[in-house]
């Protein structure tokens, strides 16, 4: 690559003193020394011309103007590049992309890995950098650009959706060539980058250069971006939701995460109905409840009776009866993936707490909001109704029944409601 | 005093705790708990629940669309007969964006989709990235929610 670019060195630019023909003779001229170098080697040359493009601020393609030179700080040792603050710049390769850009400052630090190897270019390839007409170019470089090249285009187009620019502007379609020549993973995430931008409305046509082996429409390139950032934001969620890493594939995925946020509500509704069912238990005094003061209020607070001792208790004892019906069931509802388990430990409960009738239907009612929709809550909760109604038999158990069947139906609040209610009905009844 | 719930004052939670203790003090202040019958407990159930979700609400604020659609919620159904604020309604709609809910991303979303946006407040009007952003908030704050709720349960239980 070095001896191409000596000879453009030996092309005598010395840049300011030269005319704007002058100047397009000896593009031309390392143009065709250029295509040489091209056929031979797959890695453009015109790369060389990249550290210069970037410290240009732009020009109107084909328009003859002048434009200022923007001196990147990093890259350009020379002071040659002072004199050509007026000079017209073009690249032969810039001659895909009607609109060039500024090269945002951050990407400026990539190319510091190639200074080394532009610094001795930058004299002449300034020089090359002239305007031109780009129909000429464009045939040019399309016919000779190789697989490695990323779509330059493409990143040009970003940045200027970026910059909200307008004006054509001259971009190292070459920095990115440069990448690919110095470091690979710069040129992966350039092509990327380039792939992934959207295309932006110019008045010429515009030729993409995209990634190996995918399509080139602008339609298909946004598409491949927005889903990029879809699985991006699914992964954080799989972090989120418990229980995920083994779900490949983002349908279950996104199931899984219905099923977490159902359960979550619920849980919230069935927490409020806790305290709410709490709170009628709770003395009047302890209205006025800042939060430093729990442990204390606690401390005061009288123990709640056992469930086995309950049996035999009469009906003013509602409330602690209560409270600790709602408690149990709101300890077994609280981990909604246990069902299974939840469900065999309350049959079991069932089987043992023959006094507690109440808690057999207290059970069953938590299977319900525990698992609506598996089967094996289903027969879970029949085994769970016959031994209850084998217990109740003094008490309307059909009505409980049915109000059971409701719930399990519709799974409203309401419902569970009317079962405690009939509940507490059984239990003054007996 | 130990404060074993809260490290940060600042943190949602801190700020959720303390917003739904003071409703939850209202709500009881507001009635005698002479009954505990169970519509005296289902409406107790409701006040709370709104209460909860008020506070988890307004400890977003606005930044998030999930918390903006809520809150917009919230104060339609306290102003249920009253005309609806059509100026408020405006901010929140004009915070949202108004994409095509349709699959548009057509990778087989559309169904899951659709529930999910069902799910989380406000997520009819997002597209698939947003509605995923959303959710993901969404899903921590109702984990903080569920969390504080615990404790102020056991602590009542105890």
């Amino acid at each position: 690559m070095l001896h191409t670019l000596e000879s453009l060195e030996s092309c005598n630019y010395d840049g300011m003193d030269m005319t704007v023909l002058e100047r397009q003779a000896a593009r031309l001229k390392w143009q065709q020394q250029y295509y040489v170098v091209q056929n031979n080697n797959p890695v453009p040359l015109s790369a060389s011309s990249v550290p210069q493009s970037q410290g240009l601020i732009g020009s109107n393609l084909g328009s003859g103007q002048m434009v200022e030179l923007k001196r990147p700080e990093v890259f350009l040792g020379t002071d040659d590049l002072q004199d050509f603050v007026n000079l017209p710049v073009s690249g032969p390769d810039f001659g895909e992309s009607e609109k060039l850009d500024l090269v945002p400052p951050e990407a400026a630090a990539d190319y510091c890995i190639s200074r080394t190897f532009n610094c001795q270019m930058t004299t002449p390839n300034i020089a090359v950098m002239k305007e031109e007409r780009e129909d000429v170019i464009l045939e040019k470089i399309e016919s000779t650009t190789g697989s490695g090249r990323v779509s330059f285009n493409k990143r040009k187009a970003e940045a200027v959706a970026d910059h909200k620019s307008k004006d054509k502007r001259i971009r190292g379609e070459g920095e990115s060539e440069v990448k690919t020549k110095c470091s690979t993973e710069i040129s992966r995430n350039s092509s990327k980058e380039n792939s992934k931008a959207s295309e932006v409305q110019k008045p010429d046509y515009i030729h993409v250069r995209a990634r190996r082996g995918q399509a080139t429409d602008s339609h298909s390139l946004a598409e491949r971006a927005r889903r990029g950032k879809i699985s991006n934001k699914m992964k954080c969620l799989q972090d989120l939701v418990p229980g995920c890493n083994k779900i490949t594939g983002k349908a279950g995925m996104l199931d899984e995460i219905i099923n977490y946020v159902q359960s979550l509500q619920r849980q919230v509704e069935f927490l409020s109905m806790k305290i709410a069912a709490l709170n009628s238990s709770v003395e009047l005094s302890v209205q006025n409840l800042p939060m430093k003061e729990f442990p204390a209020y606690v401390a005061n607070f009288p123990a709640a009776a056992k469930l086995p001792e309950m049996a035999g208790l009469p009906c003013f004892q509602l409330n602690p009866l209560q409270k600790e019906s709602v408690r149990f069931m709101l300890n077994e509802s609280l981990h909604p993936p246990q069902t299974e388990g939840v469900a065999r430990a309350s049959v079991c409960i069932t089987e043992q707490s023959l006094s507690s009738s109440s808690m057999t239907v207290i059970f069953p009612t938590s299977m319900i909001f525990n698992c609506s929709s598996s089967l094996t809550s289903c027969m879970m909760f029949s085994n769970a109704l016959h031994l209850s109604n084998s217990y109740c038999s003094n008490c309307n158990h059909s009505q409980l029944g049915t109000w059971i069947l409701k719930a399990f139906t519709t799974c409203t609040i309401w419902d569970f409601i009317k079962i405690v209610e009939l509940n507490f009905v059984f239990y003054v009844n007996r | 005093m130990n404060n074993p719930h809260h490290m940060n004052p600042r943190s949602l939670k801190s700020r959720f705790t303390t917003r739904f203790l003071r409703a939850l003090t209202k709500i009881r202040a507001q009635k005698p708990i002479s009954s505990s019958s169970p519509t005296e407990i289902f409406r107790r159930y409701r006040k709370i629940k709104v209460a909860a979700d008020k506070s988890m609400a307004y400890s977003v604020r606005s930044r998030k669309t999930w918390s903006r659609a809520m809150l917009w919620k919230l104060r339609s159904r306290s102003h249920r007969r009253r005309p609806v604020k059509t100026k408020f309604r405006q901010s929140v709609m004009k915070n949202t964006k108004t994409t095509t809910t349709t699959g548009e991303d057509g990778v087989g979303f559309g169904v899951e989709a659709s529930e999910l946006r069902e799910l989380v407040p406000g997520g009819e009007a997002m597209d698939l990235c947003n509605l995923l952003d959303e959710t993901a908030h969404y899903i921590k704050c109702l984990t903080t929610q569920v969390q504080v709720m615990k404790k102020i349960a056991d602590f009542y239980s105890l």
